[in-house]
């Protein structure tokens, strides 16, 4: 049996057969916003929501991140690498974010290695959420990566009404529901969630043709679009960038990081560590003796959008799942749905 | 899984001053077993650090019979400024070697034009090495170097030799002089070498290193005369932090410098040079 059912009054039972082996991160609404963080009760789950503010990603590339300890003695230094060796579980996680994750999990991976990255996401389970009420600004469905998921859950819950429709999609996933109490699925059950999934696809307000886009993209690299973006107060409805960051920062497959050290007041031992970066602010293409590959905002902002549609050294590892956050977040109402119109001349 | 970030110890073996504000450094890796399984190429680089300050990607410009290798380094910030402080037998920590350097089967059988301003020669040292040692493999090798100063200029003591290599050409110039000392070659920029210059564009490669603008000027020159941007080979410079395409920072267009270049063909990466 690779589906069931369980009542949303019931979730719990869900809840507390992850703990026993998991610590759990899921959605919950402590103000205004929601935002993924530790769930230590099931009053905390909050699982009808639209967005977080910050995309799950910080749960695997944490903003600030530190590599390893270094001490020196004898005027030679050892090191000490630091891991957090933790079972994590994601509770409630959108087919969006799921997405930007599988995009990250080949990112990390290849020919070199993120160790940190990989040996996180190698201890956690996923249990996603497919999305019947996407926000404003989301436009995963012209992507394909949502509103509802077809890979990368351990286990996969659908609102069907009174009752959550899971499924398994792993050995992990099937273990974890071994000892739940769950109800057995009707064929109604799985007609619910297809008509639920049509439905979804109808709330859209956003769309964004990818067709060709990565191409599209790269042979417009004069494009008036980067300057009006830049410079000249921006594109109708939005201002000009402001080069703040916050679309990287809230981007779920930005993966730019600074690497830098601390050292202590003995100046004998310290930490290496990392922290999230964005190609939006002025020092991240600095070098020595004031050079500035990226200078102006114009090239920032035209290098971010590139990235984004999958044109940049990321490809389609680093591009855009359509959460729509960076819409959200941007002070000056940058939209990157408008300005893939603008390049296709739409 | 290996742990990519992680710097191992390296001592300096020697020290050689080159100008007022450079060394070369020859180092090697304390561990012997790591050592003995160091191999770099021609144009690939090194992140060399040192705790509590930082790395800094730093060019492989000479490797040795045992395995060591130098890398020139110009004292211009944190990192380089740590490194410059160094006396031979002190540590410092360094991973490596990354990204493709010189195409080095390409060049086999062809005329080498070698262009390089200031810093830029230690990259393409390797490659007058490699000439130097296996003279039969390649055809007319041809070096112009330029530097803002005859005081800026590294490498003078090895000049004679590569004068002595033969059926080549070495063509040595200047920004300016100051007051009283002595230069007996051109004054002008890297370009004004090439009226002058033997290459032709027939059986050829260019392989280019220095700052971004006299590189783009020199394959707009070596175009006139008929290369082909495919015949061009520059090595560029980048912020760099992980050295292995995973920190963003040396992105170029769709490229990473550290890990698709830092040497890329001309036709390839032309079109990212100016706008990105
Ligand atoms: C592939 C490659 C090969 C290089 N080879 C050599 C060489 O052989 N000899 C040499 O003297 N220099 C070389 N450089 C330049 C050298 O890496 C920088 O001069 C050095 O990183 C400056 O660091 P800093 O801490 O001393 O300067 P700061 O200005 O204090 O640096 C601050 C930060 O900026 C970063 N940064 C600054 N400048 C550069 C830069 N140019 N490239 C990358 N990151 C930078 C550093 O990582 C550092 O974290 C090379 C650069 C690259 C990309
Ligand atoms: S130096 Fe980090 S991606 Fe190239």
């Amino acid at each position: 049996m690779n589906a069931f059912t369980i009542e949303k009054k019931n979730i719990h039972f869900l809840f507390d057969q992850f703990r026993k082996d998991y610590k759990i991160y899921g959605p919950t609404k402590p103000g205004y916003e929601s935002t993924f963080e530790e769930i230590t009760s099931i009053d905390q789950l909050h699982l009808d929501y639209h967005s977080t503010v910050l995309p799950p990603k910080k749960i695997f590339h944490p903003p600030h991140e530190q590599l390893f300890t270094f001490l020196k003695e004898k005027e030679t230094y050892t090191t000490k690498e630091i891991f957090l060796e933790e079972k994590t579980l994601l509770f409630g996680i959108h087919p969006c974010d799921v997405h930007a994750l599988l995009k990250l999990d080949k990112f990390f991976s290849g020919e070199f290695t993120d160790i940190y990255y990989l040996k996180r996401r190698k201890n956690t389970c996923i249990v996603a959420l497919n999305c019947v009420e996407p926000s404003k600004y989301s436009f995963c469905y012209s992507l394909g990566t949502g509103p509802f998921l077809e890979e990368g859950y351990d286990i996969l819950l659908t609102d069907i009404g009174t009752e959550y429709l899971i499924e398994i999609g792993s050995d992990e996933g099937k273990k974890l529901l071994e000892k739940t109490t769950v109800e057995k699925v009707t064929d109604a059950d799985f007609h619910e969630k297809e008509r639920r999934q049509k439905l979804t696809e109808l709330k859209f307000k956003k769309h964004m043709n990818t067709q060709w886009l990565p191409q599209i993209v790269s042979e417009s690299l004069n494009h008036s679009v980067w300057s009006d973006l830049g410079e000249r107060g921006g594109i109708a409805g939005s201002h000009a960038c402001l080069s703040c960051g916050s679309c990287s920062l809230v981007c779920p497959t930005c993966y730019c990081y600074d690497v830098y050290d601390t050292v202590d007041i003995t100046l004998q031992k310290g930490i290496r560590a990392r922290e999230l970066d964005s190609c939006q602010l002025l020092e991240y293409a600095e070098v020595a003796m004031h050079g500035n590959f990226r200078s102006d905002r114009t090239a920032r902002i035209r290098h971010w959008m590139l990235c984004k549609f999958g044109a940049a050294a990321g490809g389609h590892n680093s591009g855009c799942v359509g959460c729509g956050r960076c819409i959200r977040v941007c002070p000056s109402k940058i939209d990157i749905t408008q300005v893939a119109r603008i390049l296709r001349g739409e | 899984m290996k742990n990519e970030y992680m710097a191992y110890p390296a001592v300096v073996k020697k020290i050689l001053k080159e100008s007022s504000n450079t060394n070369t450094y020859t180092l090697a890796f304390v561990n012997e077993e790591k050592q003995k399984n160091f191999k770099a190429l021609p144009g690939q680089f090194m992140m060399i650090g040192i705790f509590g300050i930082g790395e800094a990607a730093l060019s492989i410009c000479k490797i040795d019979e045992d395995g060591s290798f130098s890398t020139t380094v110009r004292n211009v910030g944190n990192v380089t400024n740590t490194i410059y402080q160094l006396k031979e037998g002190d540590k410092l920590n360094m991973r490596g070697p990354y990204g493709t350097g010189w195409p080095l089967e390409e060049l086999k059988g062809k005329d080498i034009l070698i262009v390089a301003g200031g810093i830029g020669l230690p990259p393409l040292r390797g490659i007058i090495d490699l000439v130097q040692k296996n003279r039969k493999n390649y055809g007319h090798l041809e070096i112009i170097y330029g530097a803002r100063t005859p005081e800026d200029m590294v490498f003078k003591y090895e000049f004679g030799a590569w004068r002595q290599i033969k059926n080549s050409r070495f063509d040595l110039t200047v920004d300016t002089v100051s007051l009283g000392s002595k230069w007996e070659c051109k004054i002008g920029l890297v370009t004004s070498c090439f009226p002058q210059m033997k290459t032709r564009n027939k059986n050829s490669i260019a392989l280019l290193c220095g700052p971004e603008i006299m590189m783009r000027f020199a394959a707009k020159c070596l175009e006139t005369i008929g290369f082909k941007d495919n015949q061009i080979y520059v090595s560029l410079e980048r912020r760099m932090k992980c050295g292995f395409g995973k920190c963003g920072h040396c992105q170029i267009g769709p490229k990473y410098v550290c890990k698709d270049g830092p040497v890329f063909s001309y036709d390839e990466i032309r079109p990212y040079i100016h706008p990105l």
